[in-house]
């Protein structure tokens, strides 16, 4: 077997593993164990796509190129960090009696069989495949979200499947029309949805079918990315999900879904020229950052503030992908790795907040954490300086690249809203963070938080930070090699 | 004759779902679903037969019994279960709504025109349709507060999709189509177990009142 194929069957087999019985201690050292050696497959992989002729399995249904080989890295970088947190977040849960066993089993099954999902996802030529990698994602998330069996997750969870099956019955349909617009040029057999395929009979595709199928797989992708005015689920979904799903969620889901909305604006690009898909991200990626605004200025819940500082960082990307010029692209994609590297110790260090004082509303967490829970606090505000775009992290570089693109392009008008967007949201996001952290000490009357410890989960999350901070001043030669590969196949398309 | 047969059947899942529209006992409305898929699975042999594309069986046969059988009875066993029988007033009443769906079906034959065959032939009437049934379908996901009639509208939104993919493309590959087929069914098992357990947590599967979350 390639070691591609490898790459996919190893998270399979140790969700299987995690979803048979057996002592915690095997179990633990499998998922982590089994997802480090995704990770280092993953990594392989990429470098096989940068050595030499993309990896392919399955006659082509699966392809490594420079594009897929950066989200298959990202997505098994955040999916051990994930394992990793989640062993604690479940030990320190189970101290207090909040998981049956039954739970505990899925918990291992499903962390892994959502990395699985989200690296087929990433590493999918065929659009059919790609269709049910990200439905499977869908599916998977629906457990996380009820894994507390609150109230509220019953209806976000509800809510989270009706809008991600309509979503996806979009992207289906797009997918079929998009098929349709081939008239038959695309051949027959599997093969005949494959991405190369499409790409190669570009000029012949039928405009009309065409565009009408854009417009239903950018929707419905847009809403697995959760770009506005479908974004609804995240905050909801964010909010009971287990801290080490949200981030999978947040960073890998997110990732695989901007994949899924490239490949379509590729095929778009190469048949209809840069502009109809083009603007129609633009649009939505703008709208995200709008929408995001104000929801952040008058939010009431930890979690949900990070999902919709998540919704904020795609409609970044999207900006950049739909600006139309080849530094947008570059910054799009320097901006998706730099988030996925800062968006686990956002959500490590709040789903750790949260876990002392057994919640994430801020009306229960009170103001003032730094005193109570000083080393997460302080985890907590570095990932909110990286996320917010401060300098001298990296995601202030990746906005400016994106920026400067915007303003020398023809797009300079709406590269001015998008920047008032985003100093709006810098200093919403300042203010509630300085809110909690640093504010007034907290009512009494409410009962005292949990003591801080230094276990796997603080380990881990400490390890993202010093990851998240060494990222900004150095970037590793070859992931850089890589984001400029993967630039190079959205700019030229192949 | 064969495309008398697929015009007929295409136009019956219409009128199918302007009955589910105007249908306010859930029970009627599985059956409802269940005719429209029969009639799906019809379309997609009589393709089959008049184009020789054999794998378009597999998919006739996939729709009956997967949508067609099994899904209605899961869900008919899910309202059993629950022993809510009847949709209450929906957010707007019959008259109107159909009315809506008039509208909505026009906006779907206008849209069909830009195809390869435009106005022309059976495929101008089966992409119609599909449109016109996708619309109805997210219109009656809007309009209704029970879970169950939301999972039907849902399903028929799906079948609208594989009307156009039968009626447009002459089918998907096989393997995709299967893999389409088995993530749906998971979808709405699902959904169905999410369904009893709101109907235990709020002794209601009224949605509207699902509304904590804001903001």
């Amino acid at each position: 077997m390639s070691l591609l194929v490898w790459t996919l069957v190893v998270p399979l087999a140790t969700a299987l593993v995690g979803g048979l019985g057996g002592p915690r201690a095997f179990k633990e050292v499998t998922m982590v164990g089994g997802l480090a050696l995704t990770f280092g497959l993953c990594v392989a992989t990429a470098g096989e796509c940068l050595h030499g002729a993309p990896p392919v399995a399955f006659g082509d249904a699966l392809r490594v190129d420079g594009l897929s080989a950066l989200v298959l890295v990202l997505c098994g970088f955040v999916g051990l960090l994930s394992a990793a947190y989640g062993v604690g977040y479940l030990r320190r849960n189970e101290a207090r009696q909040l998981v049956t066993p039954r739970r505990r089993r899925q918990f291992f099954a499903l962390i892994p069989a959502y990395v699985f999902a989200m690296l087929l996802v990433s590493a999918s030529n065929n659009l059919g495949i790609l269709w049910i990698a990200v439905e499977l994602t869908t599916l998977t998330s629906v457990f996380f979200i009820t894994f507390h069996d609150r109230d509220t997750s019953l209806e976000a969870a509800w809510k989270f499947l009706m809008l991600g099956s309509v979503g996806l019955g979009f992207a289906l349909l797009g997918t079929v029309l998009l098929f349709a617009s081939g008239q038959g040029q695309l051949g027959d057999g599997m093969a005949a949805l494959n991405w190369t395929r499409f790409m190669q009979a570009a000029p012949g595709l039928h405009p009309f079918t065409l565009r009408l199928g854009v417009v239903f797989a950018l929707i419905g992708y847009g809403t697995k990315a959760g770009l506005a005015p479908m974004h609804t689920w995240k905050p909801d979904a964010y909010r009971e999900a287990p801290s080490p799903a949200a981030v999978l969620m947040a960073v890998g889901m997110l990732n695989g879904a901007v994949y899924c909305l490239l490949r379509v604006h590729l095929i778009s690009k190469a048949a209809l020229g840069p502009d109809f898909s083009g603007g129609l991200l633009l649009a939505l990626g703008l709208l995200s950052v709008l929408v995001a605004t104000p929801f952040i200025l008058i939010q009431w819940n930890l979690k949900r503030l990070l999902a919709y500082s998540s919704v904020e960082h795609v409609g970044i990307m999207a900006v950049g992908i739909g600006l139309g010029a080849q530094a947008g692209v570059f910054g799009a994609l320097l901006h998706m790795t730099y988030h996925s590297l800062a968006k686990p110790l956002a959500f490590f260090s709040a789903g750790t907040l949260a876990q002392l004082h057994r919640s994430s509303d801020f009306d229960r967490l009170g103001s003032g954490t730094l005193s109570r829970a000083p080393i997460t606090s302080g985890l907590f505000v570095l990932s909110a300086l990286i996320i917010m775009g401060s300098p001298p992290f990296g995601m202030f570089f990746s906005e400016m690249i994106i920026l400067r693109a915007g303003f020398l392009g023809p797009h300079a008008a709406a590269t001015g809203v998008f920047l008032g967007a985003l100093v709006l949201l810098f200093c919403g996001f300042t203010y509630q963070v300085g809110h909690l952290v640093f504010g007034p000490a907290r009512d009494p009357a409410l009962d005292a938080p949990d003591p801080e410890a230094i276990d796997i989960g603080m380990v881990t999350a400490i390890l993202a930070a010093i990851l998240a901070v060494v990222s900004a001043f150095y970037l590793p030669g070859p992931l850089l090699t890589l984001i400029r590969a993967a630039t190079q196949v959205v700019w030229e398309g192949r | 004759m064969t495309a008398n047969v697929l015009i007929l059947c295409a136009a019956g899942m219409l009128v199918s779902a302007y009955l589910m529209v105007a249908q306010k006992a859930l029970f009627t409305t599985i059956r409802l679903y269940s005719a429209q898929s029969l009639l799906l699975g019809i379309v997609a042999t009589a393709i089959a037969l008049s184009q020789g594309r054999h794998e378009l069986f597999v998919t006739a046969a996939l729709t009956v019994a997967l949508k067609g059988l099994l899904i209605p009875w899961f869900l008919m066993r899910v309202v059993d279960r629950i022993g809510i029988r009847q949709e209450i007033e929906p957010f707007l009443n019959v008259p109107t709504s159909l009315l809506v769906c008039v509208g909505l079906t026009v906006v779907g034959y206008r849209c069909s025109t830009g195809f390869p065959d435009g106005a022309r032939g059976v495929s101008h009437h089966v992409v119609g349709i599909a449109i016109s049934l996708l619309l109805i379908g997210l219109f009656l996901m809007v309009t209704r507060k029970k879970a169950v009639t939301q999972i039907l509208a849902l399903l028929t939104v799906e079948n609208a999709v594989f009307l156009v993919a039968v009626g447009v493309t002459s089918g998907m590959p096989l393997i995709v189509e299967l893999g389409i087929s088995f993530d749906v069914v998971l979808a709405v098992l699902i959904l169905g177990v999410l369904v009893r357990r709101i109907v235990d947590r709020f002794e209601s599967m009224d949605i509207s009142r699902l509304s904590r979350l804001k903001g």
